[in-house]
């Protein structure tokens, strides 16, 4: 059995000493689509975001390991109403900053082009077309598109997005479920994803984090959706 | 062109001022895309006024008997600029350690540090023995009295900010406009945010002693708002920023020279005629388009 990227002991996550979830015990496995599932406020974006290292474990055990032996590399997609219109920044622009990892003055003083990963990232997102085009006035669904691409573009073991499918029309949620699906399968990711909309992805996952009042439940979809738990779950759904 | 001529002539009595004023002009709207990007603007007008209070402070504490600093004028410049880099430096140290605990300066604090800092300013001048005049020649910015030493100090340290500016644009740009993700890529947001800051107060403090506090704050909003409109890009947003200032300081100055006006008012008022004109021809251009506002 592989070791987890993501081990979770009865840890508790929040802001500064107020927990905003206990009891979460979860391990995240190469390879798994793990959802982070739960009402608005109910804690699922504090997870993440502890996951990410944006916000430190309160207690508990709290482990990340890539295969390089620190922290796994994330791909990060957030919520696109975050990112503030002002900026004038074009779809490749912003797909670029997933390349930011290293130091930026090196590479330009070594001359080396990333352009043709950034470009590869758009296409594999559908997003090639989007490229030129001004971040701030394309469509919420056209946005994810190349927030995802910049996820790629960081070459990531884990993906982890935020809230993709909200503000977005029915097809094209349906769209970025393909997409996502494809991704996972054609580049080996691990995928973790929040959202507040149960229904929409019931099948995608093959584990759920079922946050509520304050607890984190987890499992495999199949066990979720079966013993006393699957009750609460599948009255979500 | 004569009198463009003229003024760009080394020989020029005033040269000190003519170039001067350019750097400021070509630089701080360098500076400013961040401060309107990060939405930052009331930074640009506390900061300004917590420079000068710096440079009132040193000086008063120099006319009331403590001299640290020999060398009659050019001993009493460089006490201005470290007493301009002290205040500035613990503002923005004190803002950026309050930003990073609550989220968010607030507009009411930076308010209060405005208003705290013109005030601190008015008390200094009135407590300093040496004399009003002088001192309020330094800060409404004293330029044509800089020696040539300073000039050079001054020119070379600007040029040291657009530079780091230019090689960190992606850096600077990446934990501006999504600090999370710079953690997740395992950059430091502190040591960027800190190098930001670090060329803001720089600037501030430099051009507030070079051109006084109400033109920096001109420049630094003005120009990056009158060149919004049209960038499709942050490389292109910085170059038409820097060039509308660097236009509007020239301009500014051509005006005050020809027609014996204050330097500081005049270049404030290019910017601004340079904006309004950015924010009319957009809505023009929008308008046939119909297409969106301008910002």
């Amino acid at each position: 059995m592989k070791p987890p990227l993501l081990r979770f002991r009865h840890a508790s996550v929040g802001y500064g000493s107020s927990p905003v979830l206990t009891g979460v015990t979860l391990d995240v496995v190469e390879g798994n689509f793990v959802g982070v599932l739960g009402h608005n406020g109910s804690g699922k974006t504090t997870l993440l975001k502890t996951i990410l290292g944006l916000i430190p474990n309160l207690k508990g055990e709290f482990a990340a390991r890539g295969k390089a032996g620190g922290a796994p590399r994330f791909g990060y997609v957030p919520q696109k109403e975050r990112l503030d219109p002002l900026y004038p920044l074009t779809g490749r622009d912003v797909a670029a900053m997933g390349t930011y990892r290293r130091l930026e003055l090196f590479r330009r003083l070594r001359g080396l082009a990333r352009e043709d990963h950034i470009a590869e990232c758009l296409a594999d997102c559908g997003a090639a077309a989007l490229a030129d085009k001004r971040f701030s006035d394309l469509s919420g669904g056209q946005k994810q598109r190349v927030l995802i691409a910049r996820a790629l573009a960081a070459e990531p073991e884990v993906l982890a997005l935020d809230e993709p499918l909200s503000g977005i029309d029915v097809t094209t949620q349906r769209a970025l479920i393909k997409l996502l699906k494809h991704l996972k399968e054609e580049r080996g990711l691990t995928v973790l994803m929040v959202s507040h909309r149960v229904h929409v992805e019931k099948d995608l996952f093959t584990h759920v984090v079922w946050c509520d009042e304050g607890k984190a439940h987890s499992g495999e979809t199949g066990e979720m959706l079966k013993g006393r738990l699957g009750e609460m779950f599948r009255g979500e759904m | 062109m004569s009198l463009l001529a003229e003024v760009l002539a080394p020989s020029f009595l005033l040269h000190h001022a003519v170039y001067g004023s350019l750097a400021v002009g070509f630089v701080c709207p360098l500076v400013g895309v961040y401060i309107i990007l990060r939405r930052m603007v009331f930074w640009g007008v506390a900061l300004p006024q917590v420079s000068a209070a710096g440079i009132a402070a040193a000086l008063m504490l120099q006319g009331l008997g403590y001299a640290w600093l020999s060398g009659g004028e050019a001993g009493e410049r460089h006490l201005a600029i470290v007493g301009a880099v002290l205040f500035t430096g613990a503002a923005i140290l004190a803002l950026a350690w309050l930003e990073r605990r609550g989220g968010s300066v607030g507009d009411g604090r930076l308010g209060a540090l405005y208003a705290a800092a013109g005030a601190a300013t008015i008390l200094c001048v009135a407590w300093n023995a040496a004399g009003e005049t002088e001192m309020m020649g330094l800060l409404k910015g004293e330029i044509v009295s800089i020696s040539e030493s300073d000039f050079h100090a001054m020119i070379n340290a600007f040029a040291a900010i657009a530079a780091g500016l230019f090689l960190f644009q992606k850096e600077l740009l990446l934990v501006s406009f999504d600090r999370d993700m710079a953690v997740t890529l395992g950059r430091s947001v502190v040591v960027w945010d800190a190098l930001l800051y670090l060329m803001v107060g720089l600037t501030v403090s430099l051009g507030v002693m070079t051109v006084g506090p109400l033109v920096i704050f001109g420049l630094l909003v003005l120009p990056p708002m009158a060149a919004l409109p049209w960038a499709r890009s942050m490389g292109a947003l910085s170059v038409l920023a820097s060039l509308a200032g660097g236009l509007s300081a020239l301009g500014g100055f051509l005006l005050s020279y020809s027609y014996d006006l204050p330097l500081g008012p005049v270049i404030v008022g290019a910017a601004t005629a340079a904006w309004a004109a950015s924010a009319a021809l957009r809505a023009l251009v929008d308008l046939r388009n119909g297409g969106r506002a301008a910002p």
